[in-house]
């Protein structure tokens, strides 16, 4: 006797549709579980069972057989409790097989359904399948979340038995839309003074260009980098669904949002939770969970250097792939740079007033960790220097202002030729010649004069773009 | 203009370099010989990527400086140097070891045309049709030595045409710039030993103009704000905007195109005349 059930893995940011196969033989107590499980999976015996018992049904005294298919694929988490649970009811012919029905959930010993991260996973795989999905209760607004899923929610094994007993007569989770949310606990007009700086944030969201501050501390490094965040235009939906995936393959609850992630690993990360890994089932790092949005990293000159070498190859490529033995999984990593660092160990090197107390080796030491290849993907270094206090002004635009602007040009970029006038090109070879940038920098100047000429609306480069994005593109 | 007319040595119109010559040839010539002092840039055919690249920017910034560009249409540094030149729409001036209507070698024609079309000459002692022969080579180079007011060597090998424009040119007094190479590079060869036997080692671009305008006269500067009005102690970008009144992109536009011009420098976000 057997039964399918359909549930889903989360397989590198995208959901991937899993078969619990159940087969119910001869008289003999046994219970097998095959199919490249890992350790939350194989507990599932154990709580299946319990929660079976806890909800009057009876576990058949006879081999138990459970297949994860495809079995090549790693599963993890403990989704799988009430698939399997519903699998063995259906294998013993005490509801029907519920074949076409995506089921997620973990299974408390009582017979409760437990939350589960795969929440979001069925929601999108039931919207790609046409297919309904019995979900937990607690995250079925995030599956309902997801455009075109049909969600029931269920709260005890019993009522998803039930439920299925009675071919889902019960009552579809309301499609929840999401309001536009729009951080407005940072807005860019908190930011006292520092004009280039918001100057070169503004353009940085327009063209999506990576983006170092250097300073001492106290003058808004790091608050005009969270404000990066406000500045850039919504995720679409098809990011957003993306984003949402990544999170719940990192165990993180985020469902479909507009606004785009914003991480900002702390220095002492590590590797693996930087780019990705783990053992077993390969999770996502920060660098995935950033895509589509923002990765800051504060202290960058901090972080080791090793680390900083090892997001080359994601931001080159906009993926990581995490090989396994067996396999390897490709995570999305398409974010937006936004670093920040102090000159030196103690800030003040150049600074106006306050003298530097460091040794000069120190100093240099410090900045070589910021340089090579990260640095020369990084369009735009702008100085944001201590504020004086005359300057401490607040006539500043507000985020809602620089966003229209950035959107405007966003949208005039999508469409327009690529033009650069004679005299434009002409003084970025000037430049070359005299060594005001290097021949690296000519792309970087491109692009950034680019960015410029779409804020200004304007189809061709003028020699006053490259000449402004060249002052952006200042020495570390 | 594409017909080739004959320019007898000793006229009004003959370079009055080639006078410095013990036999002054006849030249024939396609296009127009300017007024503007000539810079020989030369090298070897079996030049490297550097010697390319360095070879263009010296074209451009010698066209940029207003003079004219003087070389021997051959492959490698030559070609080069002149495709540096016509990309900044200078003058240039290509002397041929074949007939002025033969395009030697085929791959150079659109320099070849290039030069005529941005307002530049191709001369030769040869008459018209005379065939590229080898043999004829080592003679056109004298031509473009004297021609010039300075010689530029890129790269050159220890014997070759580049060695023998440089030595010609040093004869008849005209001042040799050479960029210095490694010592084990064949294509530097020439060059370093030219720098010991006397000739002035070239530090880049900015090294050449500033030597070459010693020799030629101040370069011409492009039409702009040189004069630069700012505080000796410099101004952070954002006091410059009050200062110069302007917008933020305008004052961030104005100190790009000073930086360019080598009349301030950043240091952060503070801008320093010098």
């Amino acid at each position: 006797m057997n039964s399918a059930t359909m549930s889903v893995a989360l397989v590198g940011g995208d959901v991937k549709p899993v078969q619990v196969e159940v087969h119910v033989g001869r008289p003999q107590e046994s219970f097998k579980l095959t199919g490249l499980p890992d350790t939350a999976v194989r507990e599932a015996k154990d709580r299946v069972r319990a929660a079976l018992a806890s909800s009057g049904a009876k576990f058949p005294n006879r081999t138990v057989t459970v297949n994860l298919s495809p079995a090549a694929l790693p599963k993890g988490g403990t989704e799988y409790d009430l698939p399997i649970a519903l699998g063995v009811l259906a294998a013993s012919r005490e509801i029907p097989s519920p074949r076409d029905v995506i089921v997620v959930g973990e299974l408390a010993l009582d017979g409760r359904v437990r939350s589960s991260t795969s929440g979001m996973a069925a929601g999108v795989l039931s919207a790609r399948l046409d297919l309904p999905c019995l979900v937990p209760e607690s995250s079925a607004s995030q599956a309902a979340s997801v455009p075109g899923a049909r969600v029931y929610s269920i709260k005890t094994l019993a009522e998803a038995a039930e439920q299925l007993r009675m071919g889902l007569d019960g009552e579809m989770v309301k499609p929840r839309s999401v309001p536009p949310s729009l951080d407005t606990t940072a807005d860019l007009a908190d930011v006292r003074g520092q004009p280039m700086a918001r100057r070169a944030t503004e353009i940085a969201a327009t063209g999506r260009h990576h983006l170092l501050f250097h300073g001492p501390p106290g003058g808004g490094k790091t608050m005009l980098a969270r404000r990066l965040a406000g500045l850039l235009p919504p995720l679409s939906e098809s990011e957003a669904v993306e984003v949402g995936l990544i999170h719940a393959a990192a165990g993180l609850t985020r469902g479909i949002r507009w606004d785009r992630p914003f991480r900002s690993p702390h220095h002492t990360a590590s590797r693996a939770a930087l780019v990705g890994g783990g053992s077993g089932v390969p999770v996502p790092g920060e660098v995935s969970l950033a895509n589509h949005g923002l990765l800051f990293l504060d202290e960058l000159a901090e972080f080791p250097r090793s680390h900083l070498d090892t997001l080359r190859q994601p931001m080159e490529d906009g993926a990581v792939t995490i090989a396994r033995r067996g396999m390897s999984v490709e995570f999305p990593s398409s974010f937006h740079l936004v670093a920040a660092t102090n000159p030196c160990p103690c800030g003040f090197t150049g600074d106006d007033r306050k003298p530097c107390q460091c040794r000069p080796a120190m100093v240099s030491r410090y900045r070589q960790r910021v340089s090579g290849p990260l640095l020369d993907r990084i369009d735009l270094v702008v100085k944001v220097g201590r504020v004086e206090s005359v300057e401490m002004r607040s006539d500043a635009e507000t985020s809602a202002i620089v966003r229209k602007r950035v959107a405007v040009a966003v949208d005039f970029r999508s469409n327009r030729p690529d033009l650069i006038s004679e005299v434009a090109s002409r003084l970025i070879l000037r430049a070359l010649d005299s060594g005001v940038i290097t021949a690296r920098g000519v792309e970087r100047t491109k692009r950034v004069a680019r960015t410029i000429a779409d804020l200004a609306l304007a189809e061709e480069v003028s020699e006053d773009h490259v000449a402004e994005a060249m002052v952006l593109r200042g020495d570390w | 203009m594409t017909t080739p007319h004959m320019v007898r040595a000793g006229t009004a119109s003959y370079p009055e370099g080639l006078l410095d010559l013990e036999d002054p040839p006849d030249l024939y010539l396609i296009g127009d010989l300017a007024a503007a002092p000539g810079v020989a840039v030369v090298g070897t055919r079996r030049c490297t990527r550097y010697g390319i690249d360095l070879a263009e920017r010296f074209g451009r910034v010698i066209a940029g400086a207003g003079w004219t560009v003087v070389s021997g249409l051959a492959r490698g540094i030559d070609a080069a140097a002149h495709r540096g030149c016509l990309s900044v729409s200078g003058h240039a001036v290509g002397v041929l070891g074949s007939g002025v209507d033969v395009c030697y070698p085929a791959e150079n024609r659109p320099i070849y045309d290039g030069i005529l079309e941005s307002g530049g000459a191709i001369v030769s002692e040869y008459s018209p049709g005379t065939p590229p022969d080898r043999w004829r080579f080592p003679a056109r180079n004298r031509i473009i030595a004297a021609m010039s007011t300075a010689v530029v060597v890129v790269e050159a090998a220890r014997t070759g045409g580049a060695l023998i424009t440089a030595r010609l040119g040093a004869e008849i007094g005209r001042p040799v710039f050479v960029v210095p190479g490694d010592v084990d590079r064949p294509a530097s060869e020439g060059c370093n030993l030219l720098i010991r036997d006397g000739a002035n080692p070239v530090l880049g671009a900015n090294d050449l103009i500033e030597g070459l305008g010693l020799i030629i006269g101040p370069p011409q500067q492009a039409a702009s704000a040189s004069t630069v009005d700012l505080p000796q102690s410099g101004l952070t970008v954002d006091e410059l905007t009050t200062h110069w009144s302007l917008s933020l992109p305008e004052t961030l536009a104005r100190v790009g195109r000073l930086e360019i011009e080598g009349l301030v420098r950043m240091s952060g976000d503070r801008v320093i005349p010098g």
